[in-house]
């Protein structure tokens, strides 16, 4: 009984967090989640939209008060300019350790253009064109037809490569989210996935929990 | 242009995660709020105590507008306490707790594409309330304890009562936790699922590259026994029930 006081009070009482500080936090998560994921998450078209679009009010905003010699507010722009950079960084280097994945497996994220953004479906289109047609030139052309190709999978042999689904992360529960079996070698254990608790899991084990905001990588 | 790093943050990156934490400074000068993208930030009028992120609190304080107010945890009391906790043979599998989390203020919604959306987001480190500022839960360690501790030591030294000591004990209390961390290493199997409650940003930035890869390499090793293990037990729903189709391509997929 008491607990739901406090936590209606609490609720009351603590102001809803302003947009951007959410943003700010899906943003963050989206980076730390794509830097450890083996594989290729949802890119996070609306989220970027909105960041870049206030990236560039803010730029709009600095290139207005550069003009002033007043001392205060070129300290006010030296503030600015360092968390404008932050925010750079963080897009950046999101979208840089998308590329690399992209990268590392092209021919298997060809067949899942849901997971890029347009930009994304582009770069790996043309570039897969761009080295296949290099290959070809090069020596592809001198093997007999049958072995030309790329993205061979008959045989029962994907010459597609795959990210490891099965590769170690760390994770941390942000909701109860059940148990979730763990596949061993000799038996299959069950764990409890309990708010705050921190593991090291298989990625496809908490692959759907990931996806559904339940747990965080770290 | 692609990211030439392996998957995992480096600990320059952690450094920069936990820049986001909000310390409590207390201002040496007038400045009005800013709109910042990361959302607005509190007028600051000395000597009131405002929140601030941490990477501004350090800009104000390298530029001497601004001091910063060590959190509760960081005080020699309390790092004494905690190594205490540490070094106790009762506990000695364990780290000690973190701070008490608030409840879950969010469900999963049941449809749509629920990652990173507004209304199910749940706030972590380094986003959560009074992890690191002057209200902060005093007998547990953050998850960003040891990056704050050693920026705040680093930058605002000046702003303890006795940083030598508190560093000591911040260095004392990382090889006590970072032999814990090694000890764990003999449960590591090859299943994963292995539970590090209350462990740091940066010892986990520290050890990743080793978890990582003895319990995929572990996984590689026992492949085969648990292939068949699966195959046995799909076998043993088949007979029972008759009606499951196994599909025996799957595990050839992952070769």
């Amino acid at each position: 009984m008491d607990d739901d006081i406090a936590d209606i009070l609490a609720s009351v009482s603590a102001p809803p967090l302003p947009q951007r500080t959410l943003d700010l936090q899906a943003l963050t998560r989206a980076w730390v989640t794509e830097r450890t994921a083996p594989e290729l998450l949802p890119y996070p078209t609306e989220l970027v939209e909105r960041v870049m679009e206030r990236v560039g009010k803010q730029i709009s905003t600095i290139e207005d008060m550069t003009g002033t010699m007043d001392p205060q507010a070129n300290f006010t722009l030296v503030i600015l300019q360092t968390e404008l950079e932050r925010f750079k960084f963080l897009v950046r280097s999101l979208v840089r350790a998308r590329i690399a994945k992209i990268d590392a497996y092209p021919h298997h994220y060809l067949t899942l253009p849901a997971l890029l953004s347009p930009l994304e479906r582009q770069y790996l289109a043309s570039h897969q064109a761009l080295l296949s047609s290099h290959y070809s030139t090069s020596f592809l052309s001198t093997f007999p037809t049958n072995l030309q190709k790329l993205d061979d999978t008959a045989g029962g042999i994907s010459m597609v490569d795959k990210p490891d689904e099965d590769a170690a992360v760390f994770c941390r529960v942000l909701r109860d989210a059940g148990v979730v079996e763990i596949q061993g070698p000799s038996q299959v254990s069950e764990a409890e996935l309990k708010r705050g608790d921190v593991w090291v899991m298989r990625w496809s084990t908490v692959r759907e929990a990931v996806r559904r905001g339940d747990v965080e990588l770290i | 242009m692609a990211l030439p790093l392996p998957p995992g943050l480096t600990p320059s990156e952690v450094g920069f995660l936990c820049e986001m934490e909000q310390v409590t400074v207390i201002p040496r000068q007038r400045l009005d709020g800013l709109e910042l993208l990361g959302g607005p930030t509190e007028a600051l009028r000395p000597p009131f105590p405002t929140p601030l992120p941490l990477w501004l609190a350090l800009l104000l304080k390298k530029q001497r507008r601004a001091n910063i107010t060590p959190p509760p945890w960081l005080s020699v009391e309390a790092l004494t306490q905690i190594l205490d906790f540490e070094m106790d043979e009762r506990t000695a599998e364990v780290f000690s707790p973190s701070p008490d989390l608030p409840a879950a203020t969010t469900t999963a919604p049941l449809e749509g594409d629920p990652y990173l959306a507004h209304d199910s987001l749940e706030l972590s480190a380094p986003f959560l309330k009074d992890a690191a500022t002057s209200r902060a839960q005093a007998d547990a360690l953050p998850y960003h304890w040891l990056e704050v501790g050693h920026l705040l030591l680093t930058h605002a030294a000046d702003d303890f009562d006795d940083p030598d000591t508190v560093r000591k004990l911040l260095r004392d209390l990382r090889e006590v936790r970072m032999s814990k961390l090694r000890k764990g290493f003999k449960v590591l199997d090859a299943g994963g699922g292995v539970k590090m409650n209350g462990v740091g940003g940066m010892e986990i930035a520290e050890v990743r590259g080793f978890v990582g890869g003895v319990v995929d390499e572990l996984r590689r090793l026992n492949r085969s026994r648990e292939e068949s293990r699966r195959e046995r037990e799909a076998e043993e729903r088949e007979n029972g029930l008759g009606s499951s189709s196994y599909r025996d391509d799957e595990d050839e997929d992952m070769l």
